[in-house]
């Protein structure tokens, strides 16, 4: 069998990871978070001094969102393996993923609809610039679900020769418990649950991205085991 | 005299349950302990805020809430005890209650958040009460998991009782692994709790 087009989809993982860092980090500038506790003035300040990287950031971050698409689905073909002819977890991994890249690729867009206009009204400015964080840091509840199932699906792999390690399904839901912190910026204009604080911004976004780093090699190795040839019984 | 300390041999190298389960534990207990950290931090660079709203907590919700998941973390081990040794009715009745246990905590939980936010008091009302909502409300997402897990722990015990024990080496293995899991995983819901009601409710 041959496993070269999942071997293309898990990379596809990386791909998001370094196009993601460089268009929303390095050139768009949204790390560190701007706190939620500015100013209109100082909000549309940003967009008017950052106006031509946010645009190119934005289109970079808004292509690598698509590629968590094949990633999810690399995934899900391993889950496939473990669950066999009944693949609910399975399912509910692909629908989390493909409604993951929405909350991944709308944000940008509505960051970049800000910088489209700078010299629009700040409060105008402001309103789309807390529309796009809140989308962005608070819609846990995908992420939650994909964690959430794969977790699932590695407690129910009985085989002698599982497509992952047991501990996967207790890392992977500890990431899933880790997201939700995120869902309670929306009370918050400073401190730690404020969208640029530790415990609803640092640690869910680290965590976000070692999971990304754990589960690669991880993918990597149940792919090849597949690919294996079949012991003669 | 030689089976004897084979066995204290086995019991000081002996980790309960899978490795896994030890990768939440340790993962879970570090998050809790930077929110610990988080908290201890704050509360230093404005210590009278906090203080004031601390004490319009009632420590006897705390306190009884301690009893509970103190004396539920005994039932379990008791059951497990049981479990690993004789296999006897008593364990699935010790599993029953922890779970009333568990369901005291909740109860009590429940009539401590109703009587604060019937106050008026909610998660903006101060950073103390911030802390206080979003760090119980976490543990309390745990003390529901947890209550899920012990009636894992309660239908394995019972059909380990049905079958009177009997059980080839391997599986009686992997079935003690599985429950020594859910139970490691009760006693750091516990554990968190031990360290959660003495910061929130009594620290001065």
């Amino acid at each position: 069998m041959s496993t070269r087009a999942q071997l293309f989809c898990a990379w596809c993982g990386v791909g998001f990871l370094v196009l993601f860092s460089i268009g929303w980090w390095f050139i768009a500038g949204y790390i560190p978070p701007m706190s939620p506790a500015m100013s209109a003035h100082e909000v549309a300040a940003f967009y008017q001094e950052n106006t031509g990287l946010i645009r190119l950031g934005m289109v970079i971050t808004m292509f690598s969102a698509a590629l968590s698409a094949p990633w999810v689905a690399a995934i899900a073909v391993q889950l496939k393996r473990i669950e066999g002819e009944s693949p609910a977890l399975t399912y509910a991994l692909l629908v989390a993923g493909a409604v993951g890249v929405v909350v991944l690729v709308v944000p940008p867009m509505v960051w970049t609809t800000a910088a489209f206009r700078p010299d629009r009204d700040p409060e105008l400015i402001m309103l789309l610039n807390d529309f796009a964080w809140l989308f962005f840091v608070m819609t846990f509840s995908p992420f939650f679900i994909q964690n959430l199932v794969i977790g699932l699906a590695v407690f129910g792999d009985k085989s002698d020769v599982p497509v992952f390690p047991r501990w996967v399904a207790y890392f992977n839901i500890w990431v899933a418990i880790l997201l939700i912190p995120g869902g309670l910026i929306t009370f918050f204009k400073t401190g730690p649950f404020a969208w640029d604080g530790l415990l609803a911004f640092w640690l869910p976004f680290a965590v976000f991205f070692g999971w990304f780093v754990v589960m690669f090699p991880l993918l990597l190795k149940a792919i090849r085991q597949q690919g294996l040839p079949a012991e003669p019984a | 005299m030689s089976t004897h300390s084979a066995g204290l041999v086995s019991a000081k190298t002996h980790v309960p349950g899978e490795v896994g389960i030890w990768v939440f534990i340790l993962g879970d207990m570090a998050i809790f302990g930077l929110f610990f950290f988080v908290f201890v931090y704050y509360r230093g660079l404005n210590i009278d805020v906090y203080l004031q709203s601390q004490a319009t907590l009632n420590q006897n919700y705390g306190a009884l809430n301690t009893l509970f998941l103190l004396a539920s973390s005994w039932f379990v081990a008791m059951a497990v005890e049981d479990m690993r040794s004789k296999v006897t009715r008593l364990a699935p009745r010790f599993f029953v209650l922890a779970m009333l246990c568990g369901l005291g905590f909740a109860v009590v939980k429940i009539i401590e958040y109703r009587e604060k936010i019937t106050a008026g008091i909610t998660l903006t009302s101060s950073d103390f009460y911030m802390y206080y909502y979003i760090f119980t409300g976490l543990h309390f997402l745990h003390v529901l998991i947890g209550m899920g897990v012990l009636v894992f722990l309660w239908l394995k015990a019972k059909s380990a009782v049905q079958r009177k024990g009997e059980l080839p080496i391997a599986d009686k293995a992997k079935e003690m692994m599985l429950i020594e899991s859910g139970a490691s995983y009760w006693h750091m819901v516990d554990l968190l709790w031990i360290v959660l009601f003495p910061l929130l409710y009594l620290m001065k």
